[in-house]
């Protein structure tokens, strides 16, 4: 790091000494740290930034990344900015921090830099809308909200982050064992239905299905799979069940919406409602399906530590057959040293909820991160921050991205013909990202976020019911809230 | 006097066996780390779980060098500068302790001041505080007085935790000591600095070396402060460890068992060659006649 | 340092003067330790009196005793402080019994001795963090080596942190394994302490070894095993590591212990006053501990002379 300052110090006073001598150009030395989570979407960030970057301003930008451990990452940021440390231009945030941070002052609202830049607002317009939703508005406007005002950026919402790696969960399949012909027969005749081998089948998969093939697929040690005998118990599917961060929140809630239930919209503040929504009928028959099914997962999922990782590697070690994951646990899945099951997956999209004219209701709780700006930097470095955000998502930066494990949040690039060979997963993420929703952003978001996690797992670990879990979490946010003013 | 450190009995081989077998259990889950850092991800979570398997150096090598992501070269990780760090940090914060805790213990065990017992308590007060709650404060005047990011702030920091330990053991390695010893070296025209250094220091040596073992292996491993307090350029081991703990996969057990490993060697090192004086010290000091 | 007592002449005289010895050689100690801990801790012993919230912008008002009010009225505290009272019990008395043990395998001198001493050493020196984390690789289910050994014993998996009693047994086990060493350091220490006559002399009176043990051994252990009690209660109080990474306070909320509690206050809810009251109210409790501790020692160390 310290090499590279040096080097690009000197190169600033070449630069600069060669503007005196007759170049109007106005450059200099621009240091942008970047606060990151150390994984490849950020470090394919800084490493292509390196090779690609020069700045339409004629500054030497230097992006100097803080790449910190994921796991201690909110921690590192959140007392860096409540310090005041002022260390950070920008930051890789996730979308429910923004409510805090916001309100802190530290993250930057972008509407007017915007609105005054077509270049920005031309990219505001391609990215798509249920991103811009989760990613960047604060107070929270769903998409509906920002469909129905007509305008890129719309009256009266403020903007602030953009997609570092957008991200959604998509159904990761073996497909060795979904497609193999006596499994296949089999499984039609025990359910009088087929069992989902390309994609197209698993765009007809409901959570019934997703259940049948939990059953169908519990298969002890010793017994065949697929033409083979099998050297340890084996699992049809997964998905989150953890107790940590937000490891069973973000699979319950897509069940909760699907069948037309809600979590506390914030959108429609102060007149929603915590109690009676969060524990009505509907959610907590659509909880109690989610939990319904975890008797088909590995013995892990009894104890509440099924997180987003865990089925991962379950799935990787060839212990199950099916799991729902983000798309940014994807890449290690086709990686020989890692991955048992690395030549035999594919990806489809996540089941949803079958509606009465018999489509497929996929709403599900959108994930990944946006990158911020922060509050306290001059103007030139501002100027500079957000020619990096255009340069980012560019169209060619925004491919080589996803050519190299990242995503994209723009629509041109997801429409790009050559866009869903790039990454297996790729036609199923674009599918997903349609119908996905967030939870809430406000200050309060941990507080909700762990009491109804604490809950969650107590339900997922038998200690409770569903309607007992959704009860205790709708009073905890109904009292919440009306403290602290969001009900009235 | 020093009191000679000795074994209730003596033993012959097979005892060395049966006690083998038990030391050998429980450094079980120890050994297992150590396997795990030599095999491949496929292997580290193989059911049966795997006692003999290709070894492989990979992890090693992934401690010091990463593969870049668009051009797939190798990189240099900044890992050997994290174990300098630490190293570093560690030795001079629990040498600095050691140094000033010895200072005052003396002076708590020979001069005693008005309300010598208050200041020995809230000394031990000190650390008894959940971390977590002094950390915005801290996290506050690190960056107010510009410690944050440097050696000497998180070296400060930790010499500052050691201190507690340090007095209370030194101190009782000193109240063991005959006085009286100490007064007849006055008598004989001995200056207070040839008291301390030529007769009060080298009894209790042992004792200072245990005290240094027991600090070092309080501090290696700190994590919380060193995550919040140290750049990019003063990083410890355990806070770069943290970065296999999740991202694209979970826990990247080969790597950190590797990392595991090789952090293992210094401290394992300097406790084995200060084994005996652990003993001899922990024996020697603590011990109420 | 100790002395310069030969240097003659204003302040520098003053200042050694023999009489500020003391106050001078325990100066430097307690100004790294004022300017390194106890002024943060002031500081957020003030910030425990007003409501202040490190997230917010607002001005925070001075509230007095209500952060303590609402925290020792609040029955989710009380319930995790019953958490930590089980764990912190149960880890310590673990140690204790295991460092014991171990003690009295180690009193024993022995061929490679300090070889095999190593192999019971070697768990204090690893991270919490790493330590938790195989911990809970072992406990797993499908891959752990716990449950694949238990797996011969049990018709279905073996399920550790399944329930409220396994998941506070897992996080014991870890800790216990971890520090049991520690206990048996102090342990050995007053095990080898025993002046041998005095055994000898037992031999001579043919007493029993249970009586042994209690006339001879226990009272030169007896200071050292308070020692170990109080150092390792102070410091599982504070665990945090090994809980959060290896039941991350679950199944519900059955692991959380008070320094998980604290860490989601102060950190993820930025109820910055308000955790800074329930840290001083923790630290009132380890305090009172202590002093219990010390009592009972010093009792003891005035019955024994």
């Amino acid at each position: 790091m310290n090499k590279r300052s040096v080097i690009s110090g000197l190169m600033g006073a070449t630069v600069l000494t060669a503007g005196l001598g007759g170049a109007p150009a106005f450059s200099a030395d621009i240091t942008i740290t970047m606060a990151a989570p150390d994984w490849p979407p950020t470090r394919f960030m800084k490493e292509h930034f390196d090779q690609t970057y020069t700045s339409p301003a004629g500054h030497t930008t230097t992006l100097d990344m803080d790449f910190i451990p994921w796991p201690s990452f909110y921690e590192r940021v959140a007392a860096s900015l409540t310090s005041g440390e002022q260390k950070y231009q920008m930051i890789v945030t996730d979308s429910q921090w923004l409510g805090a941070f916001v309100e802190g002052g530290y993250y930057m609202d972008l509407t007017d830099k915007i609105a005054a830049d077509p270049e920005l607002t031309t990219i505001l317009q391609d990215l798509h809308p249920a991103l811009v939703s989760a990613y960047s508005t604060y107070p929270h406007k769903t998409r509906a909200q920002l469909e129905a005002a007509g305008e890129v950026p719309a009256p009266g919402v403020s903007y602030y982050g953009f997609p570092q790696f957008p991200d959604t969960y998509v159904t990761f399949y073996r497909q060795d064992v979904f497609c193999d012909e006596g499994e296949m027969a089999a499984f039609q005749a025990k359910y009088g239905s087929n069992l989902p081998c390309s994609y197209e089948d698993w765009q007809d998969t409901d959570w019934s299905k997703w259940g049948q093939i939990g059953e169908f697929f519990q298969r002890a040690k010793g017994e065949m799979l697929a033409g083979e005998v099998l050297d340890d118990d084996f699992y049809g599917i997964a998905y989150q069940a953890g107790k940590g961060y937000d490891f069973s929140t973000m699979q319950a809630n897509a069940f909760i919406w699907q069948q037309g239930g809600d979590i506390w919209d914030e959108s429609k503040m102060p007149d929603s409602q915590a109690e009676g929504v969060v524990n009505s009928d509907v959610a907590v028959a659509a909880f109690d399906e989610y939990l319904s099914y975890l008797q088909y997962m590995p013995p892990v999922s009894q104890t509440g530590q099924m997180d987003i990782f865990v089925i991962q590697d379950l799935y990787m070690q060839g212990k199950v057959g099916a799991i729902i994951d983000w798309v940014g646990l994807g890449e290690p899945v086709l990686d020989p040293s890692a991955s048992k099951v690395h030549d035999k997956s594919a990806f489809g999209p996540a089941p949803g909820s079958r509606k009465a004219d018999g489509s497929i209701d996929r709403t599900g709780n959108i994930g990944g991160q946006p990158f911020v700006l922060t509050t306290w930097n001059s103007e030139d470095v501002v100027d500079e921050a957000l020619n990096v955000v255009k340069w980012w998502l560019s169209p060619d930066t925004q491919l080589a991205a996803v050519a190299n494990g990242g995503q994209s949040g723009r629509m041109s690039v997801m429409a790009d013909p050559t866009y869903n060979d790039l990454r297996p997963w790729n036609r199923a993420h674009v599918e997903m990202i349609d119908w996905q929703k967030d939870v809430w952003h406000i200050p309060e978001f941990f507080e909700l976020l762990t009491q109804q996690q604490e809950e969650f797992d107590k339900a997922i670990t038998g200690q409770i019911g569903a309607k007992e879990a959704l009860d205790t979490v709708a009073e905890f946010q109904q009292e919440l809230l009306e403290d602290g003013g969001y009900i009235e | 006097m020093a009191r000679k450190y000795r074994e209730i009995g003596k033993a012959g081989w097979g005892y060395t066996a049966i006690t083998s077998v038990v030391g050998f259990i429980y450094f079980f889950p120890v050994f297992w780390i150590i396997l795990t850092a030599f095999k491949t991800r496929t292997d580290a979570l193989a059911v049966p779980p795997k006692l003999f398997f290709t070894p492989t150096l990979e992890n090693f090598q992934s401690v010091f060098f990463r593969a870049s992501i668009t051009t797939g070269t190798s990189q240099a990780t900044d890992m050997g500068l994290y174990f300098f760090n630490s190293i570093f940090i560690a030795f001079t914060s629990v040498g600095l302790a050691l140094i000033v805790g010895t200072l005052a213990a003396y002076a708590f065990s020979r001069y005693p001041l008005k309300g010598n017992d208050t200041y020995l308590f809230i000394i031990l007060t000190t650390r008894m505080m959940p971390p977590i709650v002094v950390i915005i404060p801290i996290f506050l005047m690190f960056r107010l007085s510009g410690l944050a990011g440097s050696y000497w702030g998180i070296i400060l920091l930790y010499t500052a935790f050691n201190i507690p330990f340090s007095v209370w053991l030194v101190k009782s390695f000193f109240d063991e000591l005959n006085p009286e010893i100490e007064d007849a070296a006055r008598m004989d025209g001995a200056t207070e600095r040839r008291v301390f250094f030529n007769f009060c220091i080298p009894q209790i040596l042992a004792g200072l070396s245990a005290t240094f073992v027991f600090g070092l292996i309080l501090t290696w491993n700190e994590f919380l402060f060193a995550l919040l307090l140290t750049g990019v350029e003063t990083r410890t081991v355990p806070v770069a460890m943290a970065r296999t703990l999740g991202g694209e996969v979970g826990v990247d057990y080969g790597l950190l068992a590797a990392i595991v490993t090789l952090f293992l060697i210094p401290i394992f090192f300097v406790t084995f060659l200060l084994q005996n004086q652990l003993l001899r010290g922990v024996t020697f000091g603590t011990v109420k006649k | 340092m100790a002395n310069t007592a030969n240097s003659r002449g204003g302040f520098g005289a003053w200042l050694l003067d023999p009489k500020r010895r003391g106050a001078l050689l325990v100066t430097p100690a307690l100004v790294i330790l004022f300017v390194m801990n106890i002024f943060p801790l002031m500081w957020s012993f003030g910030l425990s009196f007003f409501n202040y919230k490190a997230s917010s912008l607002k001005v925070p008002k001075f509230r007095g005793l209500s952060n303590y009010e609402r925290v020792l009225t609040d029955d989710k505290v009380w319930e995790r402080f019953q958490t930590t009272a089980i764990i912190v019990g149960s880890s310590v008395i673990v140690q204790l019994i295991i460092g014991f043990l171990l003690a009295l395998m180690f009193a024993k001198a022995f061929p490679m001795r300090r070889i095999v001493l190593m192999l019971v050493l070697t768990p204090m020196m690893l991270s919490f963090v790493s330590v938790g984390v195989f911990f809970k690789l072992f406990y797993e289910p499908t891959f752990g080596i716990v449950s694949y050994v238990l797996n011969f014993f049990t018709e279905d998996h073996f399920v550790m942190l399944g329930s409220p009693a396994g998941a506070i047994a897992g996080i014991v086990i870890a800790d216990a394994w971890m520090w049991s060493p520690f206990v048996m350091l102090l342990v050995l220490a007053g095990l080898v302490s025993v002046p041998k006559y005095l055994y000898e002399a037992a031999e001579i009176d043919r007493a029993s070894a249970w009586r042994r043990f209690w006339t001879i051994t226990f009272p030169y252990i007896r200071s050292l095993l308070l020692l170990a009690v109080l150092f390792r209660t102070i410091e599982t109080f504070k665990l945090f590591d090994i809980v959060y990474i290896i039941t991350e306070g679950g199944p519900g909320s059955s692991t959380e212990t008070i320094a998980v509690f604290l860490y989601r206050n102060a950190f993820q809810f930025f109820k910055t006053s308000q955790s800074s009251a329930l840290a001083y109210i923790v630290l009132f409790i380890v305090i009172v501990l202590t002093n219990l501790y010390l009592y009972a020692v010093n009792r003891r160390a005035e019955e024994v002379s």
